[in-house]
């Protein structure tokens, strides 16, 4: 339920470090999530989808890595990772 | 491809205020518990009858979330603390910003309790630090036994959790040891108390937890500063 506002957070932060890089759009970015931070991936999925649709960061695609307890992780990450950008853009004169 | 390492926490900006909040609190030695539980959990009335009870002297406020209304607010209100209700608007949690907009002029007043009621909510609630001091979560068996197993979060950041309405178990199909033992699972350290509000049962003990937490917040507070000065 609160997914919606996990993808806002995460769409805030994908313009702030887009703001370093003005030659580049932004192709993918790149989450930890732990099976015990709350937060369902598929429901973040389509919040995410949602919200990017019909936004000039279309069409960035969301990945999210599951971290769990068993796999020697903490299971509580809600992270961000990491941001893929595309080949810069020749400014045009 | 170009790949930016961006290492952070997705709700970084909620982290830093709800640390903001942790070190007013600390500050003023009180003891901040976030109540997280499902919609008819028991919640309101175990805060309820916790007030109704404390040790006269506490300095003890209230801060009750909800989407709408001030139903819980008017509620708490009967036992002479001052509480406030946090109406989200349609957020299913609250954040250490609704939190520090509420609590602003109380943190000066030198409480010994704040007690924070979250939204009904197994879920949301649990990914949004409020700057508390532990979070409770609180189960009733009118729910399920594996409630633990299916909504873990929170049991495995809760320090302690309240198996609420036991008054009602020779009528409901709840096994309590199957709840604890599926509690345990998640988190095998955290502490169980059985309550109800309409028996008064569990409350002894749970008060009697809140009053160590209270206790052993003004004590663990004290030397950091004492070291502090001394350094």
């Amino acid at each position: 339920m609160h997914e919606m506002g996990i993808a806002g957070s995460v769409l805030e932060a994908v313009h702030q470090e887009l703001q370093k890089y003005p030659q580049h759009r932004a192709t993918k970015i790149a989450l930890r999530i732990g099976e015990f931070a709350g937060v369902d991936p598929d429901s973040l999925q389509f919040c995410f989808e949602a919200l990017v649709k019909g936004t000039e960061l279309e069409p960035l695609e969301l990945e999210i890595e599951w971290c769990r307890l068993t796999d020697g992780r903490r299971g509580d990450e809600l992270e961000l990772a990491h941001l893929e950008l595309d080949d810069a853009q020749e400014a045009v004169a | 491809m170009n790949r930016i390492a961006i290492e952070r926490k997705v709700l970084s900006e909620n982290d830093r205020i709800a640390e903001e909040l942790r070190t007013a609190l600390n500050g003023t030695d009180t003891l901040s518990l976030n109540f997280i539980g499902s919609p008819g959990a028991g919640k309101t009335a175990l805060l309820e009858r916790t007030l109704e009870r404390l040790p006269r002297g506490t300095r003890a406020a209230v801060l009750t979330g909800d989407i709408q209304t001030e139903n819980d607010a008017n509620r708490l209100r009967r036992y002479g603390y001052p509480v406030r209700q946090i109406t989200t608007g349609g957020a299913c949690h609250l954040d250490a910003r609704m939190v520090e907009t509420h609590l602003r002029d109380w943190i000066g007043d030198g409480l010994d309790l704040l007690l924070i009621e979250n939204v009904g909510n197994l879920v949301c609630p649990t990914s949004y630090d409020l700057g508390e001091d532990a979070k409770v979560v609180v189960l009733s068996v009118a729910e399920g036994e594996d409630k633990p197993l299916k909504y873990p979060g929170i049991f495995r950041k809760a320090e302690l959790m309240l198996l609420n309405k036991v008054d009602l178990l020779p009528y409901v199909p709840f096994n309590p040891e199957l709840a604890r033992e599926n509690a345990r699972r998640i988190h095998p350290e955290i502490e169980i108390i059985e309550t109800s509000y309409t028996t008064g049962a569990g409350f002894d003990r749970w008060l009697n937890w809140l009053a160590s937490r209270v206790e052993r917040k003004k004590v663990s507070v004290k030397p950091a500063g004492e070291a502090v000065a001394t350094a």
